[in-house]
Order: C-alpha cells, then structure tokens, then sequence
C-alpha cells in the first residue's frame, strides 16, 4: 500500500511540476565555482564554494558565468546559494543571442535562506540561446553568502524525479549552521521529503477507509492500524536517509580527527592558526590567571581566542567588535590582539594605538601567525 | 587508552550511583511492573547526573579542590550504601510472602518469531545510531558555537581551578577587578559545565572532545528511560522499542549528540523525564514516585534558564491529578490570568527571563511550517502530534492521559507565547534558536503521541479489526 501511495504521489507531483515535455532529449547542465566570474562584489573560494561577504561599492552583488545553451532545452535555472537574509532581493539575470543588449531579469523567491528555482516556461525572453546567466543580490550583506554554482536544467520528468532525490539524499556535513536546523538533504528543495511522505501516509489512510468502510461498519481498527504501519515505514524511510548522513558525516570526522590527541584535533580544527598562535601567548602569560583583554575584527576569533586562553580571566565583546576602555587598562594586563584592523604598535614609544585616537602604552611580547601579544605597562 | 578508561569509569560511577538512588526509591514500591528496571537504569543516569555536580557545588562551597577523590570517593560509597539498602529490601521483600514479586516468565506473553525479529532489527540500527554518533563525539573537538563561547568557557576555568568561580557581566567584571570571570552568558546553570569537569577530573587532562561524553550518555540514557516508561505503563517491548526507536531517530536531537556542547538535548531529556515520572505519579499516587518526579523537576533548573517555565509546565498536569473535579476549572481559569498577565505586561514592555515582552503578535508562520514539517529536522513528529491531537481528542482528555496531556499542552503553550509575543520570534525567522527550543518538548511529544497511539488502536481493537485490511498495510 507504501509503494502504491508513493508512486500515486509522485505522479500527483510530475503532472504539477512538469508543464512542458515529460520525456526531452538533452541532459541538465551544471556548473561550478570555477566558471563563476564575480563583477561585482568581494568573495573568496573555499572548496566548492564561493563564500561572498560583501557587496559592491554600489550594494549591489553580481555572480555570472558565460553559458551557451538553447533556452528553449532548458526552461528550469537553479542557483545553488544559501545564507541570504530573508529579505533579501535577489534575482535571476540572463543574456541571449537574440537580443544581445538586453540584460533580462527574473525575481528570485528566497526560502531558508536559499535561492529558489526560475521556472522559465513560458518568459517570451527565454528564447534562442541563452549565452550569460547571473546571479543579482540587492543591499549589503551582513552575513556571508555561500554559492555552489549554477544548474540549467531540462526539467523532464525523470529529471526532476531525480533531481527531488538528489536534493533528498545530498549529503549534509555539519557545519556553524547544524546545531539549529537539518535541512534534510540539500539546501534548495521543491519537494520536501516529510511533507510527501506525510502527503502517502493520508493518502494510505484514504485509502484504508474506502477499503473498509464499504465492507466494515467498524473501520476503525483497520484503518488505526494501517495508518500507523505505513507512518513507521515512512518514518524509518526518513530515518535510513538521516543514518546514512550520519554515517557519511561519521568517516569525514574520521578523516579530520581520528588518531590525533586533543592538541592535535586542534591543530586540525576549524581555527587551526588561531590555535597555534594562543598556544605560543599562553606560554607567554603568567601561571596564575591574569586579565587578558582579546580583540579582533571577526566575533569568531574573539570567542575562540578567548575559549582558548582560558582559565586566564579574559575579557572581550562576544557580538561587538569593539576594543576595550583604554582607561580600564592596567598594568599588567594583557592584550591579545587577532586579524584587527586599526591597533598599531609604536615600538620606539613602546605603545599602542587605535580607533579614536587612543593611545595604551604597552609592550610587545609575541608576534605571530596574524596575532600579537602585548602586556600593559 | 588508560584516560578513556578513566574517563568511561568515572561516568560508569555516576550513573551507578544514579541506579541506586532511584533502585532505593523503587524498591520501596510494591510489585515493580515490567520495564521498571529499564526505567531505573534510564532514569539513573539523570539522577546520578544531576547530583553530582550538586555534589561538586558543595565541594566548592566548602573549599575542597575538585579531584578524583573528593568528587569519586563520596560518590562510590553512597553508591555502595544505596546498592546495599536495594539489597536488603529485595531480599526481604523475597522472604515476605506479600512482598514476594513474581518475575516467573508465565506473566508475559511469548511474542512471535515476526515480532522478535522486528524488535531485534530496531536494537541493531539503534546500535548502529549509537555508536555513528559516540564516534563523532570522541573524535569533534567542542565544535558548536555558544559551546565554547558560554557553556565550556566555565568547565574550563573550573577545571583548571579546581573550584567553581563566579562569573560575571561585563560591567560587574570590570569592577571586580580579576575576581570574576567572563564569558558571553555569566548567568547560566552551572550543571552542564559540571559535566565537563567531571569528565576532565576522571580523564585527569583537559580535553575537549571526550569531555563531551555525558551528551552521548544522556542520549542512550533518555532511550533507555523511555523504554522503561512505556514498559511500565502497559506497553509490550516490541511497542517500547518503536518508542525508543523514534525518539533516538529525531535528527535535531542527534546534532546535538554529534556536535556535543550545548544545554538544550539535556534540558529535553530533564524535562521528558520529568513529565513521564508526574505521570507516573499521577497514576500511581505514592512518595517514591512522588520524590523522582520532584528530583527531575528541579533538575530543569539547573540545566538551562527557561527550565523554570518548563518545570513549571508540570503544574497543571499535578492540578488534574490532584483534583480531578475542580481541575481542569482551575487549569482554565489559570491559563486565562497567564495570558491575561501577558496582555497587562506587553503593554509595559517589561523584560522577563532575558525576553521582552509585548503583545506585537507577528509570529513568523512560515518559517515556523518549514521548521516543523518542510526541513528534516523532526522527521515526522509534528504531523504525528497535530494528527494525534485531533483523532486522540477523547482519549487525551481521559483520566489516564489527561495529567499528560496537560504538561504537552502547557509546554507547546509556552513555546507559542515565546514565538508569537516575545524577540524570540527573531529565531523562528532565521531558524537558528526555534528548533533548540522545540527540542526542549520534542522527546516529550512524541513519547505522549505514542502513548495517545497506543491507547486508541487498544480502544479500537476492543472490536477486531478486519483481517484483510491487516494484511495490505503490511
């Protein structure tokens, strides 16, 4: 009855998802960081991604690529990006060989964070081929956002099936995010494997009771206990896909960490040169706990600096990057400063400076790996 | 190789303890129904757990340093003493004739081979669960950020110490002159941290991967508990297992197994474990019963700061149970004041437990649907618990579920008015806190959802279900 309900389903779904052709003659055309091009706008690549923090000048932020495809074969774009503020303006931007000057423009829905698919079925300017896409961001941006790339897709029938289990079965490696949500697969999906397994199990209840209700005048029992064995197999469905992350996740751990004791897990760790560096301040400062102040640009190195250096008495803004009252100051304190714009060391005056004009005297006792040491005189 | 020993033997120690504090107030109980003993080693933990870090707090308060021997030994001995009491109790009990408890094999009805499998199969992936996720904790060091930023911040300093220190804000820190510590949230319970000092005092080094032991603990722990739960209040083991097996399958939970560190899958566990002992005691109605509860309810408090509005949840399920008359009048009349209360509040834009409050009722449903039904993190619990309450409405509302019921509903409440009035609807729009505090109820919910199932397809099956129909579901 599972399987029945489940292939109902999916058919439901293709005859809504599909407009044009079921069965076309090309495949989907994917393409990653390395093509992308960033006109606008500031990001830096790591691994797959294209990690974007910040706008241009303008606000506004740009990524395209050079493409060459009939538009006609592809009426389905999907960016794969995530991180974007709710609010934020984003749209689908594309050039074609028929109208060349024309710069075409589709608003983009964004949910969770991620950028939804253009469905271009039926746009008269998706026509001949299209030769550039791109990827529009409005305003500033606060917090990074993470792009993989770009998919043009036929949007047959067997292809979105497959797609929807693609995006199903992505494998989802934790990361700052995972502590608050599991996505259940990839970042962008159309169809959420709960709701359609929720959408089987009514489906399998319906029909439990059309089965029962004409040859029972007791449905009940019948109809309780189908829907509740179908609900398990739904449910243990869902879970083999989680185990099978868990398990994905489990060997890339491995990889990362096993064998290592734990200043080794460190040194392996998401910040792995800060580590090295309070390593070295720590064996700077004194034995008993002494008022360390911690300073930098981005609130994670702060944090973890300070994580780091404890059970010294550390102070620092978790959620400001703000320096400390210098007047607070004194001596015998310590100043961990860390990837921080704006304090500068006169080593001749033997003093420091920053924002506002403020001046600490101060030595310097370690510089390294993008930090430095000082002790308040 | 000798610390992880060290490290598994000082753990070992704390739920041993646990086992015999709650053994005692077991044993004190005529005739145990099948599952108490589950019930006891799942609860045991929490117990031991609990205590523990009270023990330490003691310690502190007294100037004795943490170690090995100041922490372990004391706790060896009351383990040993309470074992001895269990004892003693079960072999009087074995000589009185009215005491006797009768395990003989003919209580319990032979399950099929199917069925024998089935429950078997689902140990071995619960296994499989386990283990996938203890590796993840030994291997991640402290890895989630408000981990390292205000809950391991003061195991560390404590640690290191040797005794608890005070934590402060900024300004108090500033004027304390390297008297207090800081870290991003001062105020927290001090439990969870305790956690980690005892890890680090048994493991004898600071490590910030094993100490994270106890998360993986509470987690089999909570299993265990759960499937002792339902064992005790009728269920049959392969029906207990399903339960264990889908409260250890909600994916959110096992995160925060993983990526150990954060208070809020302790907090959850205090709280189930809470609610299912009030029920217990609301059906059972004696001091043992009475006393568990009370240890778990208290416990909330300890973990995180909304456990006193957790705790407090408990009540009106404890006012049902107390009265069943006049009850459900009174749970009325107060859930009216409460929203009242928050009308009068909102209009003075007071700022209670860190939240503002004010009647701005703009909750985010959209992102709170992609939360709950869209995105993976329940599977599919909250289909079940909407589904549950609208079919189960006659068999929630009856006397053996209705304290249940109650605590469900109160706690969903207080996540409602938390999402819907206060700036915790900033988290439900960018998804980061919404899902941590649901998971402080989801255990609950699905374990009161299962009981609710069970108890309709019993009432339905007073009159036998068509064989046929059987057949196709399957």
């Amino acid at each position: 009855m599972f399987v029945a309900a489940l292939a109902l389903c999916l058919l439901g779904y293709i005859v809504i998802a599909v407009p044009g052709k079921w069965f076309p003659s090309v495949t989907e055309r994917a393409s990653g960081v390395a093509q992308l091009t960033m006109p606008r706008g500031v990001a830096t690549r790591s691994a797959d991604e294209l990690i974007v923090t910040r706008a241009a000048e303008d606000g506004n932020t740009v990524i395209s690529l050079t493409t060459d495809f009939r538009a006609l074969d592809y009426p389905v774009v999907q960016w794969i990006a995530a991180g974007l503020p709710v609010d934020a303006r984003v749209a689908l931007l594309w050039q074609t060989d028929v109208e060349p000057a024309r710069v075409n423009k589709r608003t983009l829905n964004v949910e969770s964070g991620q950028v939804q698919a253009a469905d271009l079925h039926g746009d008269p300017h998706w026509i001949g081929r299209v030769v550039g896409l791109a990827l529009a961001v409005q305003g500033m941006i606060d917090t990074p956002i993470r792009v993989r790339g770009v998919i043009a897709k036929p949007a047959g029938a067997v292809d979105t099936l497959r797609d929807r289990a693609r995006e199903w079965m992505m494998p989802e490696p934790w990361t700052g995010a995972s502590i608050n949500t599991v996505l259940g697969g990839s970042d962008a999906q159309r169809l959420p494997l709960p709701l359609l397994l929720a959408v089987v199990i009514a489906l399998c209840a319906l029909i439990a009771w059309l089965l029962l209700c004409t040859r029972a005048r007791n449905w009940r029992p019948g109809v309780a206990s189908a829907v509740v064995s179908v609900a398990l197999v739904a449910w243990f469905v869902l879970d083999a896909r989680w185990t099978v992350n868990l398990l994905q996740q489990a060997r890339a751990t491995a990889l990362q960490f096993a064998g290592k004791d734990a200043n080794e897990k460190l040194l392996a760790g998401q910040d792995r040169d800060l580590f090295a560096f309070i390593e070295k301040a720590r064996a700077q400062l004194p034995q008993q706990p002494a008022r360390v102040f911690v300073v930098a640009d981005a609130d994670f190195f702060r944090g973890r600096a300070a994580y780091h250096l404890y059970p010294q008495n550390v102070w620092y803004e978790p959620y400001r990057n703000a320096l400390p009252p210098a007047d607070r100051l004194h001596a015998g304190d310590w100043l961990v400063v860390y990837q921080r714009r704006g304090v500068a060391y006169d080593a001749a005056k033997k003093s420091l400076r920053w924002d506002g004009d403020v001046t600490v005297p101060a030595e310097l006792k370690l510089l390294d790996h993008g930090g430095a040491l000082f002790v308040v005189r | 190789m000798i610390d992880a020993a060290r490290l598994l033997a000082g753990w070992t120690l704390v739920w041993a303890f646990g086992i015999a504090l709650v053994a005692v107030l077991d044993s004190a109980q005529r005739d145990p129904p099948a599952g108490s003993r589950m019930w006891t080693i799942g609860s045991g933990f929490f117990a031991g757990a609990f205590v523990v870090p009270v023990w330490m707090r003691a310690l502190s308060l007294t100037g004795i340093r943490f170690s090995l021997l100041a922490i372990g030994l004391p706790v060896l001995i009351a383990t040993v003493a309470l074992g001895f009491i269990v004892l003693r109790r079960r072999a009087a009990a074995a000589r009185h004739p009215l005491l006797a408890i009768d395990t003989s094999p003919t209580n319990t009805p032979a399950m099929s081979k199917r069925r024998r499998v089935v429950m078997y199969g689902l140990i071995a992936w619960l296994a499989l669960r386990f283990i996938t996720l203890l590796l993840d904790v030994w291997w991640t060091p402290l890895y989630p950020w408000d981990a390292w930023i205000q809950w391991a911040t003061k195991a560390r300093v404590w640690y290191s110490l040797g005794h608890i220190v005070p934590f402060g804000r900024s300004a108090e820190w500033f004027a304390a002159n390297g008297s207090l510590w800081f870290d991003a949230s001062p105020n927290y319970p001090a439990t969870v941290p305790l956690w980690q000092v005892w890890s680090s005092v048994a493991l004898g080094r600071w490590d910030d991967a094993l100490m994270n032991l106890p998360w993986w603990l509470t987690f089999v722990a909570l299993a265990v508990a759960i499937y002792g739960a339902l064992r005790v209040h009728g269920f049959d083991a392969l029906s207990a297992t399903i339960a264990a097996w889908l409260t250890s399958s909600l994916p959110l939970a096992n995160v925060h197994v993983a990526l150990a560190g954060y208070a809020d899958l302790p907090m959850a566990a205090y709280y189930t474990l809470a609610a299912l002992a009030t029920w217990r005691w609301s059906l059972e109605r004696n001091l043992p019963n009475a006393v568990i509860a009370l240890l778990f309810a208290v416990a909330c408090l300890t973990i995180k700061t909304p456990g006193i509005v957790w705790a407090l949840t408990l009540a009106p399920g404890v006012v049902l149970a107390l009265m069943p008359q006049r009850g459900p009048r009174i749970v009325a009349t107060a859930i009216a004041v409460v929203l009242l209360v928050l009308a009068v509040l909102a209009q003075t834009h007071p700022v209670v437990l860190g939240y503002r409050l004010h009647l701005d009722f703009a909750p985010s449903w959209q992102a709170l649907v992609d939360s709950l039904f869209l995105l993976g993190n329940w599977h599919l619990l909250w289909y079940a618990v909407v589904v549950v309450a609208i079919v189960g409405w006659n068999v929630l509302r009856a006397p053996p579920l209705v304290s249940l019921s109650a605590t469900v509903a109160s706690g969903l409440l207080f996540l409602i008015i938390a999402f819907a009035f206060t700036n915790a609807r900033n988290w439900v729009a960018d998804q980061t806190t919404v899902n941590r505090a649901v998971l402080h109820i989801a255990p609950l919910a699905l374990t009161w959802a299962i009981i609710v199932v069970q108890a309709l397809l019993e009432r339905y099956r007073r009159v036998p279900a068509p064989v046929e129909l059987i057949a196709a579901s399957q």
